[in-house]
Parts: C-alpha cells; structure tokens; sequence
C-alpha cells in the first residue's frame, strides 16, 4: 500500500484541534474526492430527477430490476467481510491490504446494487413507505461507503485516525436498517415476529395495536391479506395504487377502480384477479407469491356475496371450531402406591376403580356397571379413601338416592358425576358447588327437580349438565321430519 | 482346544439360560422347551399339525404365564399401560355400511356433474387407473350426476342429500371427512382392510384390539359386540363374515360376540328344561376344573379363552334379557327411534341396542348394515337403503346426545369405499348404476374426541380424486385409536417376529383435523 505524504506533514506539525482535519479538506480538492462528491450529489438528486409516480414504466427496466434482490447480496457480503478483514490485519497485514480491495469492491457493487433497485422500483410502479425508506437508506448506505473508501487511506497510514472505524460502523448500522427494510418488502412487515414465541411476541408487538372487533372480517379476511398481500399492497408498498390493509382503503380501491362491488363476487375485480389462473399475467398474488387456499377464496367470495360488510359476525356456511374448550385437566396425586389396595377394593367390592391412563396424574374412574343393582351410598363411602384421585364417577342405574351428595362433596378432584336413572331428586345438589374442577354432571332420566335444576344454573364451572327426561325437563316433541317417497320417480330438484 | 460356546458338539448340554443372550430370548426358549416335552409326551399322532398350530403363540403363552393366577385381578389394560393417554372416548360404536354407500348421491355434493350428464369421464381424472372387471371392458364411462337434490343444513351448513332428511338434521353434530380412501377394489380385501388394517384376514379387528387393549367396564357383557341387520329382499347383499370380527393372532376371547337378529339374541343362552340356575352353576364349575388342569398341563392359552368364555356365557344369562328388554323404554325412545325400531333386527332396533350397551358400558358395539353395494337400480335401491338407515343414526346421535353419553361415545359412521361417478351399464335420465370406488369415499364420526360441525377433506369436481387433506384407512384407524386413548404405534403385539398393530407397517398419522 503505499504511504500517504500525510503522515509526515501530521508529525511535524503541531496539530490545533482544528488543524487535525485540514489534511482531509486538503484531500477533498483531489480529482478523485471531487468525483466522489459528484456521485454523491447525483446519488441524491435521482428521486428527485425520476420521481416515484405509482405508474408503470418500461419494460427493461423491470427485467433489469428484478436482479435488484440478487444484486444486493453482493455488497451485503463485502461490507459484511470488511469488519472482519481490518480485525484480523492486525496480526496478518496482507488481510488489511485485501481489505481496501474488497471496501472497493463493495463500493462498486452498491452502485450496481442501488442502480437495479431504483429501476425495480420505479419501472413497476412501487410506492409506499416503506419503499421510500428503504431507497434512502440505500442512498446513505453508497455514499457512507464512498466516504469510508476516502477516509481508509489516511486510516492505513497512520491508524489513529478515528473516523473511518466509526464511518464503517455507521456504514453497517445502515445496512442492517437498509436489509431490514428491503425484506419488509419482500416478506411482508410480520415476516420475522409471526413465528416468534408468544411471550417474546407480546413484547415485540407492544405498540401496535390489531384491528380486531370479532366480526368476520377482522377475523378471517383481514388476516388472509395480512398474510399474502400487504408486502405488495399495504402502507409500506402501494403496488397498482391498492393498499389492503385496512377496511377503508381495501374498498376504495386501486388505480382501476373498486376491487370489491359488495354482493357481486364474480364482478369484484380483486376475486378476479385471485381466482385466474396461476400463470397469468394479472394473477395474484403476483411475483411466485403462493397463491390463496381454497378455502381461503370461498371466505372472500363469500364475504363479498354476503355485502362485504366490516361488521357482520359470521357468514352462512362458514363456521370455526369456537366451542368453549373444557378447562385443562388438573392432574391429581399419585396412586401408585395405593395399587394393591385398589385391587383388593374391586375383588371385595365388584365395583371398578380404573385408571384414567397410564399416568398416574390422570386419575382414576369408579365404574359401577357390574353391581349397579346393589351399589348404594353405604357403597360409595368405602371409596372415600381414594377420593383424591377419583375423577370420574359412574353411578348411572345405581341405587343411591340424594344422600350421595354428602359423600360426592368430598371427592375433591371430581371432573364427571354420572348419576342417570336412579332415585336422585336433586336434594342437597347444591353441595357439589364445592367441587372445583366439576365440568360434567349426568342427571338424565331421575327424579330431579325444578328448583335443584335453578341450584345447577348457578354452578359455573359446570359445562355438560344432562337433565333429559327429568321433572325439570321433560323430554321435547321429537320435530317431525317428511321422508322422501320411497317409489323410483323421485324428481330431482 | 478351547471350546466355542455355540459348537453343539460338546458333551455337556448347553444351558441357554445362562448365557448372555437377552431375557426374553430366554423365554422364548423356555416355551419351546416345554412344548417340545409336550409334544413328546403327546406322541406323534399330534404331529406338525399341533406344532404347526403351536408355533405362532410362544409369545402369547409367555404373556399367559406372566399373567397367571397370581395378579389375575389386575387388568391387562394396566399392565399393557393403556389408555397411553387420557381419553376423550371411553368406547365406540361403528355403524358399517358395507356394500360401499355412493358418497355422490349422499353426502358429496358435486353441483357441476349436471351438466355433464352422459359426457365421459375425462381420461386425465381416471388417469389409466384399473377398473374392476365389471366395468373395465365397458367403451364408455358416462357421468352420472345425482338424481336427488342437494340443499345445505344447520349452522355448518353441510350439503347432504334429500335422501338422508334425518342426517341432515345432526349435521352440526357430525364430523363428515369427504377425503375417506382406501387401497382395495373389491369388497373383501376393502371390508377386511377397513376393519384389520389389513386386507389378508388373519389380523385382529379394531374392536378385537380395543378389547384386548382396553378391556371390560362390565364384566356381565362382552366387551365388543356384532349386531347384524337384517336382510330387505331387494338388496344386493355382499356376505359379512366373521373374519371381520375375529381377533386374529389375539386370544379369541377378544373376539366380537354376534347377537342375533331374530329370536333369542344368543343362541342357547337360556337354561334348557329341567336345568336350573344352581345346576347350570355346579356344571360350569366342574367344567372349569377340568379346563384348569387342561391348561396346567399343556399351557395353551386358548384354554384361558374358554374358561372365561363359560364364565361370560353364565353372566350373559341375566344380562342380555335385560339388554334387550325394551318394554322400559320410554316413549320418547320410540318417538326418536320410529316404529321400526321395535321390530328386532331392525337398523333402528341395533341402534337402540346400540345406545343401551353404551349405557352399560360395552366398550365396542359395531353395527353392520348391508346391501349398499348398488352396481344397478340406484333409484330404486338407494331410497330404500337410506330410509333404513337414515333414521337410525339420527336417532342413535341425538339420543345419545341427550342424555349426556356422546360426550364420552364416540360413533362411526362408513363403509369400505365409495362408488364411481361414472354409470355402471346403461345410463338414463331415470337410473343408473355406480360400481366400486376406492379412491374417495364419504364417512362420518360424530362425539368424544372429534370435532363436531365440520367437513374435512375436498375430492375434484367429479368425486374422484381426493385434491384436499387425504385420509387413508390407516389414518382413519389411527385418529379412531386417539379418540379411546390410545397411540397407534405404541399399541402392539408381537407375532410373526414383527410388532403388529392395527396401521400396519406404512406409516399412519392421526388427523390432526378432526380433533376437538
């Protein structure tokens, strides 16, 4: 490398604090900071020479474009390898000679690379935010690099000069923002916090809030755009002048006018465009964007058949598993111990006490089938003993009577209570109100009455009460349904 | 010269069980070793025939001695460490259709056959596939559109024809996979395929391995019971047999127990004249002692089987009068079931029986239903099968599910493949006929353990191919396994050197999708 004459002026000379930097003014009256300084202007007066007008322009330049996003890895990787390069010359200088090699070519590539994307952006009509951001940082991005070209010569000769360290840090601060945004672009904006784990995601998503008020759309159309054509069509990049990402803007539309003509499926430009074939021009999602699922196109022609509405909660035809789920199953204690006593139990008793599964912290169930006839209250209390891990009793057809609830009661971790054809009428129900966990009772075809059926209502963790053919609940008239004629000349409708 | 520790040609015997070989190795030897006394004590009148017979059960002796008299009281399901997991289902009922219901013309709406009434079927759907012999030699294969109208029910709003008005009315309740497909062509490598997971009899059936597996919740009843639906005189009837309920390499007490469809439900079950209860009781005894010796002396596991077969047939004797009396009935029960259902051997009637184990905790009820195999006369047969059938099980669902029993039941509803879209022989405005389709199929499940109100899987326009979330038979076996607590690849049993279980050797996975 050769030794820049700096150096020695910089001995000589008793630096002032403002003196230090006339060797770099000195510099820039060089042809080639004179040239760098041109780049950068005319770098900075391209927006404004080819503004962004949302229309498409020439072919070429989209083709040529579309090598921006394998164009730009080139420089990424140059700027990435330079850091490292001037680290390790510390120990081994010819690393550091190949260092300016490759800050050069960096330089270079990030000319190219910025060169593609503009046309890319410009030829297909980009606009947006984030495309904005993105090109800036582009521009501050080249012309940091020029600057760390120009400041590394007097960096190499003498090493304690500060600025190209900190311009080349600088430099890789706005790469990584400049990245950042291009695979906004790319991915879409949720690209990297969709799949982080919930409580991260909690965190990262703090600011922002989620427009969804439970009607169809916020729930399940919004999202399908969210999903697939935000990174085109939202407020970051406004392809075709459309943005998808929120109510408002999804009805008014892009530049040919309304995408969605509310109760007309067929004529709503948007289901059109999504419904073509896959290689079609105008299909969407455009740019090998998987295209939308089935399933997910019979949401949207559906919703639009329906009026396209914001508000309306659920569309005829289309439900979603939404039924309250049973509270997780809290695990019980372990019986492992008491083994040989639970099957002494059955031998002496006939009635069973069966595991809930191979885990002890799933339970035990009493089934009571085999000595239905004979299985009364006297019965119940000899279980007493294993009341912590019983979770399920099954006294359908037995012989107890109310009086059971005293024992039931103290059965703690009870989640199930069968008691289906037998004497029970629902006296002293209200003592299974202490039962924490209890999510299903089983009271059909008893005795029970009215006001122990108001006692249940009240009873809230109770999910699955059964009181079919009780004096609380006779059985409902059975809907009469026609049944088609048997005879052959059924005519089809 | 140092001796090879496996060189048969020592003069010292070998004692294989002290070499370091694993412990079941060694008992596997063991069982050899008595058998070999056995069958020299027998003589050779016995012959290869006994070993031949013999030769598949060392393991299941070995599971009989480890079971033996000492922990009889512990139920196999514990030492089998069954359910794997808690269950969402504690026992099943599978209403077969078997014949293979034309899923078009019940439950797979395919709205744009219409108009292409009598067009081929185009070659790219059928894609070279081999055709059964019954329509492979026909010149063309005209579509056949429905001949019943379509309309959507319930907040699902699942399509399901005007011939199931019944069905349509549960359709929230019920689980409908339209994506049902299996390997087999014809009705009995599909029908044992749908029912082993095997299309080769021999293999154990899902109730076979859910009584071997889960065991008994009253010891008055058998675990899995056959119901058998009579016969109409227009059906075209493919024969049920009983290797659909065998249970295979597993000890035959886990067999399913026909009840009949006429007359007394078990034959012989009553006490003939003269025998009372107390004699009945003496004699079984004194049987059971003669088996115990039996079964001291040659060890064959089989002898277990009876013995607790005798004991089950005893109990049965009070039991099943009182299952099948249905004078306790309430009428709401006829008012749900229909008239028909007092007529024993009746779709209706099983399906009541059907309820009624259920409440007595019969682990397996499976309910066959024939004549759905409808090669010809579809407007004629159809109409008459689902009028059958139709009414049954909505009735069997919804009484179920008002008395808090589908929470914990889970019901099965298919047969063994479907019917092709194209018409079998003539085609005319008034009839046609559809003939065996494997490659989609229609079924539904319904309570413990699947998600309710949905449709799952999509076939193409023609009701041919499946193009959305497949189910396979083994896939199908599997999710069933799920609902009851069980993990399909850590329920085996070893035969034949391999861990055999009901999804076979290919790969199966449960479906995620069905799931509550």
């Amino acid at each position: 490398m050769t030794v820049s004459p700096v150096k020695v002026q910089k001995d000589r000379v008793k630096p002032s604090p403002f003196a230090r930097y006339k060797p770099l003014l000195a510099q820039l009256r060089t042809p080639t900071a004179l040239a760098a300084i041109g780049v950068s202007v005319l770098l900075l007066l391209l927006p404004v020479l080819f503004h962004f007008d949302g229309k498409q322009h020439a072919n070429w330049q989209q083709f040529l474009g579309r090598f921006h996003p394998l164009a730009v890895h080139l420089p990424i990787g140059f700027l990435v390898l330079l850091p490292l390069l001037e680290i390790a010359g510390r120990r081994r200088p010819a690393l550091r000679e190949a260092a300016g090699f490759v800050l050069t070519l960096a330089f270079l590539s990030s000319v190219g690379a910025l060169t593609l994307g503009y046309l890319l952006a410009y030829g297909s009509g980009a606009q947006g935010a984030t495309v904005v951001h993105h090109m800036w940082a582009g521009i501050a991005l080249t012309i940091g690099v020029l600057l760390c070209l120009m400041a590394r010569r007097e960096w190499v000769a003498a090493d304690v000069s500060r600025i190209y360290p900190l311009l080349l840090t600088v430099v890789l601060l706005l790469l990584i923002y400049t990245a950042h945004q291009g695979g906004s672009l790319t991915y879409g904006g949720n690209y990297l916090t969709q799949y982080l784990p919930a409580p991260l995601q909690r965190f990262a998503m703090s600011g922002q809030t989620k427009e969804n008020d439970g009607s169809f759309y916020a729930k399940h159309i919004h999202p399908i755009f969210d999903a697939n054509c935000l990174s085109c069509h939202g407020q970051s990049k406004v392809q075709g002048g459309l943005r998808l990402d929120s109510y408002a803007e999804l009805m008014k539309g892009g530049k040919d006018g309304a995408v969605i003509l509310a109760g007309k499926p067929t004529e709503s430009l948007l289901l059109q465009r999504i419904t073509l074939p896959a290689d079609n021009k105008l299909f969407m999602p455009a740019e090998g964007h998987p295209p939308l699922s089935a399933e997910e196109i019979g949401w949207i022609r559906t919703w639009i058949a329906q009026g396209a509405s914001p508000a309306a909660a659920s569309m005829p035809g289309i439900t979603f598993a939404e039924t309250p789920k049973d509270p997780p199953i809290t695990p019980v204690g372990d019986y492992s111990s008491l083994m040989a006593e639970i099957h002494q139990m059955q031998s002496a008793q006939g009635a069973k006490l069966m595991t809930v599964s191979s885990k002890p912290s799933d339970g035990l169930v009493l089934h009571t089938i085999d000595v239905a006839s004979s299985f009364d209250e006297a019965q119940l209390k000899q279980f007493e003993k294993f009341a912590p891990y019983i979770v399920e009793v099954e006294l359908g057809h037995t012989a107890v009577s109310d009086a059971c609830f005293d024992t039931l009661a103290k059965f703690q971790n009870l989640r199930a209570i069968h008691l289906e054809a037998t004497a029970v009428t629902g006296a002293g129900i209200s003592k299974l109100a202490a039962l924490p966990h209890l999510v299903y009772l089983n009271l059909s075809n008893t005795k029970l009455t009215k006001e122990a059926a108001a006692q249940l209502a009240t009873m809230k963790n109770l999910q699955h009460v059964y009181l079919f053919d009780t004096p609380a609940r006779p059985p409902a008239p059975v809907p009469v349904i026609a049944e088609p004629r048997l005879a052959t000349g059924d005519k089809k409708e | 010269m140092k001796q090879h520790p496996l060189c048969t040609d020592c003069e010292t015997a070998l004692d294989v069980m002290k070499m370091p070989v694993p412990l079941a190795l060694k008992q596997e030897w063991a069982a050899v070793q008595t058998r070999r006394n056995f069958l020299g004590r027998a003589g050779k009148a016995l012959g290869w025939a006994a070993l031949a017979s013999l030769a598949g059960e060392g393991i299941l002796s070995r599971v009989a001695h480890a079971g033996g008299a000492s922990n009889a009281h512990i139920s196999r399901a514990e030492q089998l460490g069954l359910p794997h997991f808690a269950p969402k289902a504690k026992r099943a009922i599978y209403l077969f259709m078997s014949g293979g219901p034309s899923q078009i013309d019940l439950l797979d709406y395919k709205p744009a056959l219409a108009a292409r009434f009598n067009q081929d079927l185009p070659e790219s759907i059928r894609g070279g596939q081999r055709l059964t012999g019954m329509t492979s030699a026909q010149a063309h294969f005209p579509i056949a559109p429905s001949h019943w109208g379509f309309k959507r029910y319930g907040q699902s709003g699942a399509h399901v024809s005007d011939l199931l008005p019944y069905t349509a009315q549960m359709v929230d309740d019920l689980t409908i996979i339209k994506s049902t497909n299996t390997d087999a062509i014809n009705h009995e490598p599909a029908i044992m395929l749908m029912n082993t997971g095997n299309m080769n009899a021999g293999k154990p059936c899902l109730g076979s391995w859910l009584a071997y597996g889960l065991g008994s919740m009253n010891d008055n009843l058998p675990t899995f019971v056959v119901l058998q639906t009579k016969l109409n005189d227009k059906e075209n009837n493919q024969p049920v047999s009983s290797r659909l309920w065998s249970s295979g390499f597993l000890s035959s007490e886990f067999a399913g127990v026909g009840l009949r469809s006429g007359g007394d439900p078990v034959l012989y079950l009553s006490d003939p004249d003269g025998v009372d209860r107390e004699v009945r009781r003496k004699m079984l005894d004194a049987v059971e002692e003669l088996n115990r010796q039996t079964l001291a002396e040659l060890g064959d596991p089989e002898t277990n089987a009876r013995i607790s077969q005798y004991e089950m047939a005893y109990r049965m004797q009070t039991s099943v009068p009182d299952l099948v009396d249905l004078r306790k009935e309430p009428q709401s029960t006829w008012d749900l079931y229909g008239e028909q259902a007092k007529q024993p051997g009746t779709f209706a009637y099983n399906c009541l029986l059907a309820r009624r184990m259920a409440e007595r905790g019969v682990r397996f009820t499976q309910i066959y239903k024939r004549g759905w195999d409808t090669h010809g006369d579809v407007t004629g047969l159809l109409p008459q099968l689902c009028s059958e059938v139709d009414r049954g099980c909505y009735a069997l669902v919804t009484d179920l599910k008002r008395r808090g029993l589908l929470d914990d039941t889970l019901v099965i509803w298919g047969g063994e493949f479907g019917r092709t879209v194209y018409s079998q022989g003539g085609l005319s405005k008034e009839n046609y006929g559809r003939d065996h389709h494997p490659r989609c199929f229609t079924t539904w499940m319904a309570g413990g353990g699947v998600r309710s109100g949905i449709t799952f899987g999509e076939t193409d326009d023609f009701s041919y191919n499946v193009v959305k979330d497949p189910v396979p038979v083994r896939d199908f076996n599997a999710t069933i396994l799920h609902c009851l607590g069980i993990d399909h690849n850590r329920f085996t049993y070893e035969f034949q050197g391999l861990d055999q279980k009901l999804t076979g050797t290919t790969p199966a996975s449960v479906v995620q999708g069905l799931l509550a």
